[in-house]
């Protein structure tokens, strides 16, 4: 229950006016439902027995009819208000917390963010967020509300009929309604989530299947990976089923419990009268107060249904929720400045020590090297040696298990996100491309940038003529670059890249899939563009090399 | 929209809500004798009433029980077709879809076709209901008394005109509601696997700029749609509270003695009094129910247009099944005369059994389209496709791509462990192709080998060691022909030798190589080049 009670706290948070207000016109709901059924109970049997006695002309008409009608109008109004309060307010809260989620993403270690699917994080943002709406819409503010309703129920019935038949009613509901929610949840627990989780492979298989369906065509395997989809489907199909029954079996028992309430309530009313110790008309009210009460146990049905999957739900997002905000915490270790030696080089490198992503081998060792302003270093060395760890290190995803690595006498790993990116800029070996115009999609890197801007940049990357042949910059990319070649891609991201002005800029074989004369070109026109920036990249290429005013290499650590 | 498979289910389950709905005059009528009988000072037995009243209610939850059981089984049904369906079609769909993505696919699949469920529950019955009770209620009401009977006749017509006029509302609402969660998906789907380049560019703010609009406007449009529905509910309920008010007062004065009309002969009776107002609220309960199934109606109805947009996508399907096949051996050339895939005339070839040949040519020239026709993957719209000595067919195609090897340029790893995103059985040692590969020790470095779970387009691991995977998935097939579309881009030269050595060592063991390519060095150790296109 923990997860939900931080859900709620988290809306309420956002939301607590709102919400604090919602709440109380929940509850003036149920509680003028039960009265208004109570009085009019109570009205008729009154009305008829002073019209049995003759006391038709004096009995007061007036006052009880104008309260049912004023009942009956203003709690439809306030139910009105009370759905558009609260589900406006749950709607705001939630909006908050999917921005924190997507903040949480955007600020993860940079070994959690590549681990992080696509698929799995979009669920987090989108079903699981929508699954905490009946956090407050269905779970918490009704239940709260209708046990006020019960509990102001009580008190009145014991004033104005007795206590006997407030004490049935009461006592009846909550704990017929508290054993038949407790029941069928813990029936229910572990079928929301296997539900939730059947769905999930559902998803992710769906998707593998449709992207890889080539693959597996030609590996003989997609009729398997179908099944395998099914597979999940028919998973979540039984576990539905069983949520399905546990929700009807939660509707019978609770319609059996209005029944039964309402029937003792008559009994017990018809009892009294024969004793003589209550009046028709008020026997009438308790009969129909309890009703009317029935009114509270109507999202009861619902919470049975929904409370897995909202615990579910609330437990996966409030994992990967963003702290508070905003601040990267790109602080890992503080260590205190370096002995900073005397010129403040762009970048520099001392004794820098890595290790391979996600585990414990050392990739890299004692890398020392510095890179001036309007240099260009190609790193060289087999696959596997590092080159892409090191560039990743020192664009500060990856902090160095030693060593030290620095941008402007600033170390990378202890500097304001905002401010290392605004100095230096990595391409890395894969770039993903954001669907939209080729426009928006260079605009990435620079918000601001003018068309002139964005052509220029183009045409540093060997793309203007092909650009303009397909459109100009209102041609369509489509999602992960479909409609361009893999080389065109880089060369997109490249440019991207150089919109960005960087003082350091780090690239990872930034001419791969190009030919080599348009490689030189691309290079030469790069430094052209930023002739004062720091270049280093991983290089393989013989046209990389070339254009280096310097050439590291490293070998593949054992 | 295609409802029949629950077609009967649903109709019984109908009748038997209407039968539900019907026991509550009979509940009434123990509720007005006990009230009546108190009045008029006489005994009523506490049990008997309780007990009539309770098992009446007990048999009514019952009826609802059933109700509840046949339609969710109906509506499961239905959704089950419908999402079979899709799968089974995406499966083997030649190319890729102007619908969406495969995350548009997926939440249609997944997602939304479920708000279909709560449209087929609750619509049907509750239609019949309306139907059906009302005209019952008014009959009842009629035989104690015209006036509430007319009280009936005039409120009840409005509601559904009302509800009519609130529907179309409601339905464009949603529709616009929907669209915007499709688009809201696909934009978050982008920018998640994007997490790194946003972070790298400092989009941050940017992005979540972008996205704080998309969902406010997303917001907005739900709560225009709730604002609708709940607009609509309390005017039905105003119209219920009147015309329930209405019953009250007649019923009320006609008690007091101050309205002597509207019954047949004697005057109206304590307990018909109380047995009109009884059945009042039930009067109006079928239309506020129809009401409420109106605006599953309209998210059902939106949900039904984006099916139609998906079914009308009609692309051509991969040749064969997918399945796997026997490999024939012998003859295995190729043949591809006058193809046209994508509005693109391909080049026509041939290529001799066992003939390594590379295809080089500028991107976009056809290179990829070319693999994928031999593979049977794509289907010509013009031209044909002969792979040993025959045409390739749905028939053949399964059997012919048993003896391929396929290596794609960009690999898409399936979730799972790493020996399952390889296709590697559990019976046969891979060892040999990782190492033809030279992937080997990367995998033995890994913090679970084979059982380590990568990201999506394997994240963890280099380009270059992707692709190395992908070539090692085909070498263990020990193909007899490898189509490989550029094998070594993303490699460094060192590596690229690997991949090569891996590539002549297979072609030695009798593989032959179809490699698409720009690397002139890989594809100068080919018996042939093939130019496509050709300006460069």
């Amino acid at each position: 229950m923990k997860p939900l009670w931080k859900v709620f706290w988290l809306l309420l948070c956002a939301e607590r006016v709102s919400l604090l207000r919602g709440g109380a016109l929940s509850l003036i709901v149920l509680a003028m439902g039960a009265a208004l059924l109570g009085l009019s109970g109570w009205f008729i049997t009154a009305a008829a027995a002073a019209g049995m006695a003759g006391a038709g002309a004096v009995f007061d008409v007036f006052r009880p009819s104008a309260m049912v009608r004023f009942l009956a109008l203003f709690r439809a109004a306030a139910r009105y208000g009370e759905r558009l309060l609260t589900h406006d307010a749950t709607l705001r809260g939630l909006e908050v917390v999917r921005h924190r989620l997507l903040s949480g993403f955007l600020q993860a270690p940079y070994a959690r963010m590549i681990q992080i699917r696509g698929a799995q994080a979009l669920n987090r943002l989108t079903a699981d967020v929508d699954a905490l709406d009946g956090v407050t819409l269905r779970l918490i503010l009704p239940v709260m509300a209708g046990a006020a309703t019960h509990i102001i129920v009580f008190a009145v019935l014991w004033w104005l009929v007795n206590w006997q038949i407030a004490a049935w009613i009461f006592v009846g509901y909550i704990i017929g309604a508290g054993t038949i929610l407790w029941r069928m949840a813990k029936a229910g627990a572990g079928v929301s989530r296997k539900a939730e989780a059947a769905g999930q492979a559902f998803r992710s298989r769906f998707v593998d299947l449709i992207r890889a369906r080539r693959d597996l065509a030609v590996y003989g395997r997609l009729p398997q990976q179908r099944a395998h989809v099914l597979d999940a489907e028919t998973r979540r199909r039984a576990e539905l089923a069983a949520q399905d029954r546990a929700e009807r079996n939660a509707g019978f028992a609770l319609n059996l419990l209005i029944q039964g309430v309402a029937a003792g309530a008559l009994g017990l009313g018809a009892a009294q009268v024969g004793a003589g110790t209550v009046t028709p008309a008020f026997a009438a009210l308790g009969f129909f107060a309890a009703l009317g009460l029935a009114e509270t146990l109507g999202p009861m049905r619902r919470i049975v249904s929904d409370l897995g999957r909202m615990r579910e739900a609330a437990r996966r997002v409030t994992r990967d929720i963003a702290p508070v905000d905003v601040i990267m915490p790109n602080a890992v270790d503080q260590m205190s400045r370096p002995a900073t030696p005397a010129p403040r080089l762009p970048l520099q490198m001392f004794n820098v020590s890595l290790r391979r992503p996600g585990t414990q081998t050392i990739a890299v060792k004692g890398i020392d090297l510095q890179v001036r302003a309007g240099q260009t270093v190609a790193l060289t060395g087999p696959s596997g040696a590092g080159k892409s760890t090191l560039l990743l290190a020192a664009a500060g995803l990856q902090a160095p298990c030693s060593g030290q690595i620095t941008i402007d006498g600033r170390n990378v790993h202890t500097m304001p996100e905002a401010a290392l990116r605004d100095m230096l800029t990595l391409l890395p070996q894969r770039s993903t491309l954001i669907a939209g115009t080729l426009r928006d999609v260079l605009r990435m890197g620079c918000d601001a940038a003018s068309d002139a801007e964005l052509w220029a940049a183009l045409h540093a990357c060997q793309l203007a003529p092909l650009i303009e042949a397909r459109g100009g910059l209102d041609l369509w990319v489509g999602s992960r670059g479909e409609g361009f070649s893999g080389g065109e891609v880089r060369r997109i991201a490249l440019a991207r890249a150089l919109l960005r002005k960087p003082q350091v800029l780090l690239l990872d074989e930034p001419t791969e899939g190009l030919d080599h004369t348009t490689a030189v070109a691309v290079l030469h026109a790069v430094r052209q563009r930023l002739p004062q920036a720091a270049i280093l990249m991983a290089s393989h290429r013989v046209a990389e090399i070339e254009v280096a005013d310097h050439v590291i290499h490293i070998t593949k650590n054992l | 929209m295609c409802l029949r498979p629950g077609a009967t289910r649903l109709r019984r389950a109908a009748w038997v809500s209407v039968l539900a709905s019907a026991i509550w005059p009979l509940q009434a009528v123990v509720v007005a004798w006990v009230l009546g009988m108190l009045l008029e000072g006489q005994m009523v037995s506490p049990y008997s009433a309780a007990a009539i009243f309770a098992g009446l209610g007990a048999f009514r939850a019952a009826l609802g029980w059933l109700v509840d059981r046949e339609t969710q089984k109906a509506a499961e049904g239905v959704i089950q077709d419908i999402r079979h369906k899709i799968v089974e079609k995406e499966a083997v769909r030649a190319s890729s879809n102007r619908f969406g993505g495969a995350g548009a696919i997926a939440a249609l699949a997944h997602d939304k076709i479920d708000l279909l469920k709560p449209y087929i529950m609750r619509y049907a019955p509750a239609r019949t209901r309306v139907m059906v009770l009302p005209f019952i209620l008014i009959g009842i009401a009629a035989s104690q008394s015209w006036v509430v009977a007319i009280i009936f006749l005039i409120s009840g017509p409005l509601i559904p005109v009302f509800m009519a006029l609130v529907g179309m509302a409601a339905k464009e609402a949603s529709e616009r509601q929907l669209q915007r969660i499709g688009t809201l998906n696909d934009l978050l789907v982008e920018r998640l696997s994007a997490l790194v380049d946003i972070r790298l560019l400092g989009a941050r703010d940017q992005v979540m700029d972008g996205f704080a609009d998309e969902t406010r406007d997303l917001r907005e449009r739900s709560m225009a749609v709730l604002r609708v529905a709940f607009l609509s509910s309390t005017v039905l309920e105003l119209f219920a509270a009147i015309g329930v008010a209405m019953v009250a007062v007649y019923v009320g004065f006609s008690l007091l003695g101050v309205l002597n009309f509207g019954t047949w002969g004697e005057p109206l009776s304590p307990m018909r009094g109380i047995f009109l107002l009884l059945i009042a609220p039930e009067f109006y309960q079928p239309l506020r129910d129809l009401s409420a199934a109106w605006h599953d109606k309209a998210s059902a109805e939106a949900v039904a247009q984006e099916l139609d947009a998906w079914e009308a996508v009609d692309t051509e399907d991969m040749l064969g099944t997918g399945a796997v096949a026997v490999a024939r051996s012998g003859d295995a050339g190729i043949s591809l005369q006058g193809c046209v895939l994508n509005n693109q005339r391909l080049p026509d070839m041939v290529i001799a059994a066992g003939e390594s040949v590379a295809l080089m040519g500028p991107s976009g020239c056809g290179k990829t389209s070319c693999l994928r026709l031999i593979a049977g993957l794509s289907r010509p719209a013009q031209g044909r496709v002969e792979v040993a000595g025959q045409p390739l067919t749905d028939q053949n195609a399964d059997a012919w791509r048993a003896r391929l090897g396929w290596m794609p340029q960009t690999p898409h790893f399936l979730s799972g462990s790493l020996r399952h995103a390889l296709m590697f059985s559990k019976d046969h040692d891979p060892t040999e192709a990782l190492e033809q590969a030279g992937i080997y020790d990367v995998v033995a470095g890994l913090p679970r080998g084979l059982d380590t779970r990568l990201g999506e387009a394997g994240g963890g691991l280099s380009g270059g060691e992707g692709r190395r995977l992908m070539l090692a998935r085909a070498l263990y097939k020990k193909p007899q022909i490898l189509l490989a579309d550029e094998p070594t881009a993303d490699l460094d030269h060192d590596t690229a030798d690997t991949v090569v050595r891996g590539l002549l060592a297979a072609r030695a063991a009798g593989t032959a190589l179809i490699v698409a390519t720009h690397d002139a060095d890989l594809a100068r150790q080919m018996d042939r080049i093939i130019q496509i296109g050709g300006e460069q």
